[in-house]
């Protein structure tokens, strides 16, 4: 039992992801280390919106199965190894970013960040499952960027729910897109699984 | 609907219950139809899987792996009906396969692959290292257990998907071009082995080497077109070969073509005994 699930844990390249992780952490230590953000906390928003976002790409790629046909024969249903292992992941990325920006207290501090690995996480899972594991990094690559470059500007009272990854830790209404993209895309990808890739029908 | 007079008039003493059954079975891959109406039984044996390219042999082989849902019609396997979902996992504990395409994990080795197939059919944990062992001996890389998968050639790769194939002792074992990039000598070894197993299972072979038919099948299903062109023994396919003269260079290959010919042949679908049913007793 406890050798099939490190089995499966080595299948999945586990061990490397959390690597990774642990990687894009110290380098969000580095990128917020100089930004001297207690005298403006907004200096902090590219850490807060970018590490996540890099963590969330690490995950969705870390999903692929490499022999997905032999997988499909497993005689238990796969929804529970995916959302433990998902779950599993998204909860590492997040105490592992979170930790970067400890101190003194911050709009965009642990819980931003929190928040935002649980978006993009889930924004990405969705994706796996739409898309497949490879492209996975695309959409949330793509909506991230977007809000960043785009929410400077913009005014009016949804720029919350769809802005959530550049918002400060008090705005309630981001957690809320946050966690309903977490809820959703991890549905989805728990029921359906990675999208099949490179299998001719 | 073509299958029947074949399936009835088959020389064999009747078949043993059969193991696998598939009623009216449809399949469909976006606007193609991969197999139309497609009735077969197996029994304990082995039943080679010949026909062209596009015919339908995996779209078979995958249904009855249960990877891939057919679009209409029934596939009962060691008595269970797969579409319950319940009862797809008791059959799949007893189910074999060898995709034709495999991916394997960067990483494993011919061992560790091998186990973690094992696991995914849910064998008891301490039956487990055994039976690894054992299934990697069948296939005779017993002295590469250890090597890391991706490091093997693709015929010894081939040979690791056997393994993982029999690893849990299938009842009913489906295998996918299984003899493709085998060398001469490793194919006979396979046929042995498909021999060994068919003696208790039921073994589905698809292949495209008449070979491995005449050698190590007890029945040959001809498949095209996505439907069922031909049903017989292998020496009723030779006979049929040398009396309706079709081109090739071995009983079976003549066999083979004068039975897709019969099939394709306009008569034969409205019905009139075929060349193949006369020929083939």
């Amino acid at each position: 039992m406890t050798h099939g699930f490190l089995l499966y844990a080595r299948a999945r390249t586990v061990p490397r992801t959390v690597l990774v992780l642990v990687a894009t952490a110290a380098l969000a230590v580095l990128g917020a280390r100089n930004l001297n953000a207690y005298l403006d906390p907004t200096r902090q928003v590219p850490v807060v919106a970018l590490a996540p976002l890099f963590a969330a790409a690490v995950i969705g790629t870390s999903l692929h199965s490499a022999s997905e046909e032999l997988d499909r024969t497993a005689v238990r249903p796969w929804w529970r190894r995916r959302l433990v292992h998902l779950l599993a992941l998204t909860g590492c990325a997040a105490l592992l970013l979170a930790a970067t920006v400890l101190g003194p207290s911050s709009p965009f501090g642990p819980s931003a960040m929190i928040r935002n690995t649980l978006g993009c996480t889930g924004l990405t899972a969705g994706a796996v499952a739409v898309l497949g594991t490879r492209l996975s990094w695309l959409p949330v690559f793509g909506y991230v960027s977007a809000v960043y470059v785009g929410s400077a500007s913009a005014r009016g009272t949804l720029v919350p729910v769809w802005a959530w990854p550049v918002q400060p830790a008090g705005q309630h209404v981001a957690w809320v897109t946050a966690v309903v993209l977490l809820v959703a895309g991890t549905a989805l990808y728990v029921v359906r699984g990675a999208r099949p890739e490179g299998r001719r029908d | 609907m073509s299958t029947a007079p074949h399936t009835a008039s088959r020389p064999v003493p009747e078949a043993p219950a059969a193991t696998v059954r598939t009623t009216g079975l449809h399949v469909r891959h976006r606007r193609t139809v991969a197999l139309d109406s497609v009735d077969l039984d197996f029994g304990p044996g082995v039943h080679g899987l010949l026909g062209p390219n596009g015919a339908g042999k995996t779209s078979l082989i995958r249904v009855l792996a249960t990877v891939a849902e057919p679009s209409g019609g029934r596939v009962e396997i060691l008595g269970h009906d797969t579409r319950d979902h319940r009862r797809r996992g008791e059959v799949r504990r007893h189910l074999g396969y060898l995709p034709q395409d495999f991916g394997y994990y960067p990483g494993f080795t011919v061992r560790e692959f091998v186990a973690y197939v094992a696991w995914l059919k849910e064998m008891p944990a301490d039956r487990v290292p055994a039976a690894v062992e054992r299934a990697v001996a069948r296939v005779g890389l017993a002295d590469r257990v250890d090597t890391k998968v991706r490091r093997l050639s693709g015929g010894m790769i081939r040979r690791v998907g056997i393994a993982q194939a029999v690893v849990n002792d299938p009842r009913v074992l489906l295998l996918d071009e299984p003899t493709a990039g085998l060398d001469p000598e490793q194919r006979v070894e396979f046929r042995e082995l498909l021999r060994e197993l068919g003696a208790s299972s039921t073994v589905i072979v698809s292949t495209h080497l008449v070979e491995d038919v005449a050698a190590a099948c007890t029945e040959v299903t001809l498949v095209d077109a996505g439907r069922v062109a031909y049903r017989g023994t292998p020496l009723a396919l030779a006979a049929l070969g040398e009396s309706a003269g079709g081109p090739g260079d071995h009983p079976i290959e003549r066999g083979y073509t004068a039975a897709l010919r019969a099939h394709r042949a306009p008569e034969a679908r409205a019905g009139r005994p075929s060349a193949s049913e006369g020929a083939a007793r």
